[in-house]
């Protein structure tokens, strides 16, 4: 048994050091030198990208140390429920920290709407010719992709269980295309796994999450907001927290207007003041249009 | 010690070592029902069908049979004094149970059991190192038991023979008080069966180590045993001297038991008479003729049988004839069974058994107390059935 | 591969090389049991052994998430003997792979054990050998093959799990962030190049490993070959 693992650990390790060092530590992810314990946050897969790039600045301009925990809504949820040592929580959607928030496992009004999530259609096999679909208006895009195709597979998220399959639901049938396209859907666990469906090839189109095309330098149609109901994506600062000052610090940082308007840039819908009394000045940059490309 | 947590009394001095055996097996099919003191002397053979519950009585007296209702005692000579100490292995009505590491009973199974990664000396390594109070020495035992070119071996790649041998020493170098010998030469050819039974003689006359013998084959038990113990039916049939106890299964009424026969234990007048024939003295003024064997030399005395369909009756003295044997004898006992008769007859002290034809014990009018010839040819003088 | 990914590999290695041992620790008796045993209740036994088998990972992970939680009897008991909260613990990951890597070493010993027999066992024990004795004598040496089989199989599925740890682990890093979970992590995160290299570095070490396995168990069955021909000889 000691051989076996004496070489296990031996080959694992040599592939490690062997690998390249083109990547460098992320300060977020590796454990505290001193003794206080890194600001755990628990955040919906689909935000991880964004929240690191804007954690580098948190750490620069407050000193303080964070983990950052990816993974799906409604796993995290699960585990807050039962315990687990997270600080804050940033949700992909509004439903479970609302659920957290009335079942007492949360800071009082601690919730608030950090990102507002933007659908956005992709086609793998459009996207060669994306100038000319970009003179086209959603509409007309997807009434021709039926017309032409009506029975290629079309990938969204579960519109019972993920908000973005919810929205994108919404959008198909404030288009009127729901009834149509309805048979010919794939549907996503979460919005990850719809866009990995699609990044992969195995479905040419879809209604995907727009800062997922950002994030990978793709390009799609946005689709407009006022089509769908809000994808709110919302945080709370867990009770049983123990750093709830640097949560706070956290939560302020957020919705900033610097780093609301970093977070608009990575793909994602202006969020609306309704909820952030702080963002309330700042509603005017028409930032949605950088997302486009 | 081993010995602290077994249950010991001092028996009086001038009796024997002895195992008193009371017990109850029972299975859904077979309930073996023993109550006997079996006195342990020599090598005591344990004969029976399959069936008849001979292994059975081995594994409770070895421990590895769990379900048994009873008790049995082992008196066997002490450590220290060579005084006899009685042990009880087992009490089931006390609730006491006897580990078999505990009882100092060694066993050698029909396959051997040797274990698979140890090599030839590995095996007999193994007995030495549990053995307490250790007396014998490793390499005399290997002597005894022929294994002296073999210890580096690995064991599958003995023969059967082979394999029995190095089962055998490894018995021995535990030093039991008691050996149980379970079917040990059943799987082996004839070669190795007639070695093993001299080893086992051997071995059982130097170390002065009781044996229980169990076989379904009575030429083996013959050759080797002093008293022998029938089994059938879970049931004990008969106990004791060993040709007595052949000579009464002549007339069990169940005739596939045994091959009707006259056991003898005899001296060897001569070993060879200078025709390739060895002289047995059955008595002042009678003699056994048999083909002679290498395997009598050194002997005095000789264990060997005759089937009684080898015998042959005559009236008058038979000569100009090629058969060798020719007894003098009285009929005692004409017994009838079907279309045959078997015959008892008296040649001084010693009973023979020949069976007949009823035909010709018609044709010849044989009655009780009339006087006959027995001719059998030297041939039929033997120590196996081959 | 960058230090988040090396803290996780420690991690793996640390949570399948303990959860092993301790397979092999409470596994063999209960595979000895199990395979002594002839009371009917057996059926029952291994078939609770199995149900990792057939059940998918997070529904296991799900139940021991509430078990483990503070809120329930395990992970209350747990709290109060050694102070720490057992769920997203260290201790809580290896407890979860030790009860859904268990099938994959109970099973192989309890085969062995099965085919080894009584035969033996009674030999050792007629010539003075003690239970324990028997076990370490005979037992062991000649169920090696097994035994390197469940251990290997059971680290093997150990540093494969994914579902149970996720859920009872919550993926902290230097904690129960292990190899699997940072793979997925990449994979969400759309950082495809870090999760190939982790995925690569997994199969080649994972191949590695299992060839050294086969290595390890090769001169026994070259012996055995060799035996049967000389069987067949004869």
């Amino acid at each position: 048994m000691l051989r076996i693992l004496l070489v296990s650990i031996l080959v694992m390790n040599l592939l490690a050091v062997n690998s390249s060092q083109a990547y460098q530590s992320n300060v977020n992810d590796s454990k505290n030198e001193d003794n206080s314990k890194p600001l755990r946050i628990a955040v919906a897969s689909n935000f991880t990208p964004v929240l690191k790039v804007l954690l580098e600045d948190f750490t620069k301009q407050t000193g303080i140390k964070s983990q950052v925990i990816s993974g799906a809504s409604g796993a995290m949820f699960l585990q807050i429920k039962y315990g687990a040592p997270f600080d804050v929580f940033l949700s992909a959607d509004s439903r479970r920290p609302k659920e957290l928030e009335q079942a007492g496992y949360t800071l009082k009004s601690s919730r608030k709407t950090y990102a507002t999530g933007q659908l956005a259609f992709y086609s793998s096999s459009l996207s060669s010719n994306a100038n000319s679909l970009s003179q086209l208006s959603i509409e007309e895009i997807l009434s021709i992709d039926q017309l032409r195709k009506p029975s290629a597979r079309f990938a969204i998220a579960n519109p019972d269980t993920a908000p973005y399959g919810k929205a994108a639901k919404e959008a198909l049938t404030h288009l009127g295309l729901w009834q149509a396209y309805e048979s010919r859907l794939v549907k996503g666990i979460n919005i990850g796994q719809t866009f990995t469906k699609l990044r992969s090839k195995a479905v040419t189109r879809g209604i995907v999450a727009n800062s997922q095309l950002v994030l990978n330098n793709l390009s799609g149609v946005i689709i407009p907001s006022s089509y769908h109901q809000a994808i709110e994506q919302q945080l709370v600062i867990i009770r049983r927290s123990k750093q709830q000052a640097a949560a706070e610090k956290l939560s302020h940082f957020l919705l900033s207007i610097e780093s609301q308007n970093r977070i608009v840039s990575y793909g994602y819908a202006q969020t609306k003041q309704v909820n952030n009394a702080n963002n309330a000045n700042n509603a005017n940059k028409k930032l949605s249009e950088l997302t486009a490309k | 010690m081993m010995m602290s947590n077994a249950k010991l009394n001092k028996v009086p001095a001038g009796d024997c070592p002895q195992l008193d055996i009371n017990i109850r097996v029972s299975y859904q099919q077979f309930e073996l029902a023993i109550n006997l003191p079996i006195p342990l002397k020599g090598i005591t053979g344990i004969f029976g069908h399959s069936a008849s519950g001979k292994s059975t009585l081995l594994r409770a007296i070895a421990g590895l049979e769990k379900t048994l209702i009873g008790d049995i005692t082992l008196t066997s000579d002490g450590v220290a004094d060579k005084a006899l100490v009685s042990k009880t292995l087992v009490n089931s009505e006390q609730g006491y149970y006897l580990k078999p590491e505990a009882r100092q009973i060694g066993l050698v199974f029909q396959n051997s059991r040797l274990f698979g990664h140890l090599s030839v000396l590995g095996n007999l390594e193994f007995s030495v190192k549990r053995c307490k109070n250790r007396q014998l020495d490793l390499n005399e035992v290997i002597e005894l038991t022929e294994l002296t070119t073999l210890l580096e071996h690995q064991v599958n790649q003995l023969s059967g023979g082979q394999q029995q041998r190095v089962a055998l020493a490894r018995a021995i170098l535990a030093e039991p008080k008691l050996l149980l010998l379970d079917e040990p030469l059943s799987a082996l050819d004839q070669h190795s069966k007639t070695q093993l039974l001299k080893m086992m003689l051997n071995i059982q006359k130097k170390l002065n180590l009781p044996m229980l013998y169990v076989s379904h084959s009575l030429d083996e038990l013959q050759q080797v045993c002093d008293t022998l113990l029938v089994l059938a039916k879970g049931k004990v049939v008969n106990f004791g001297n060993i040709h007595q106890i052949i000579h009464q299964l002549n007339n069990f009424d169940d005739p596939t038991l045994i091959h009707q026969q006259t056991s003898l234990s005899l001296p060897i007048k001569q070993f060879n008479n200078g025709h390739g024939l060895a002289v047995l003295a059955l008595n002042a003024e009678q003699d056994i003729y048999l083909t002679s064997d290498k395997a009598f030399e050194n002997q005095t005395q000789l264990r060997c049988f005759i089937l009684a369909s080898d015998i042959s009756i005559a009236l008058t003295e038979p000569s100009n004839s090629s058969i060798v044997n020719h007894l003098f004898g009285t009929i005692k006992q004409i017994s009838h069974r079907k279309n045959k008769v078997l015959l008892t007859i008296n040649c001084g002290s010693q009973e023979f058994f020949v069976t007949i034809s009823a035909f010709s014990q018609q044709k010849l009018s044989l009655n009780s107390r009339q006087q006959v010839y027995l001719q059998f040819k030297a041939s039929a003088v033997r120590t196996f059935i081959h | 591969m960058i230090n988040s990914d090396l803290q996780a590999l420690v991690t793996t290695l640390e949570m399948a090389a303990l959860t092993t041992l301790i397979l092999l620790i409470i596994g063999t008796p209960l595979a000895w049991y199990l395979a002594k045993m002839t009371s009917r209740f057996k059926v029952i036994i291994e078939a609770v052994v199995a149900l990792p088998l057939v059940l998918p990972p997070t529904v296991l992970g799900f139940y021991l998430l509430i078990a483990f939680s503070p809120e329930y009897l395990p992970g209350q008991l747990w709290q109060q003997t050694t102070g720490q909260q057992l769920a997203f613990s260290f201790s809580a990951i290896v407890i979860g792979s030790v009860l859904y890597s268990l099938p994959f070493v109970v099973q192989p010993l309890q085969k062995a054990f099965e085919q080894l027999g009584d035969s033996l066992l009674e030999a050792g024990a007629l010539l003075g050998a003690g239970p324990i004795d028997r076990f370490f004598s005979i037992v062991l040496p000649l169920t090696k093959a097994s035994f390197i089989t469940a251990a290997s199989l059971g680290f093997a599925h150990t540093v494969g799990e994914f579902g149970v740890i996720l859920m009872i682990g919550g993926n902290i890093p230097g904690e129960t962030r292990v190899l699997s979970i940072a793979l997925f992590d990449h994979v969400e995160a759309f950082d495809y190049a870090r999760a190939h290299l982790l995925a690569i570095s997994l199969l080649i070490g994972s191949m590695v490993l299992l060839a050294a396995i086969y290595w390890l168990n090769l001169p026994k069955r070259n012996n055995n070959k060799n035996l049967n021909q000389v069987r067949s000889i004869k």
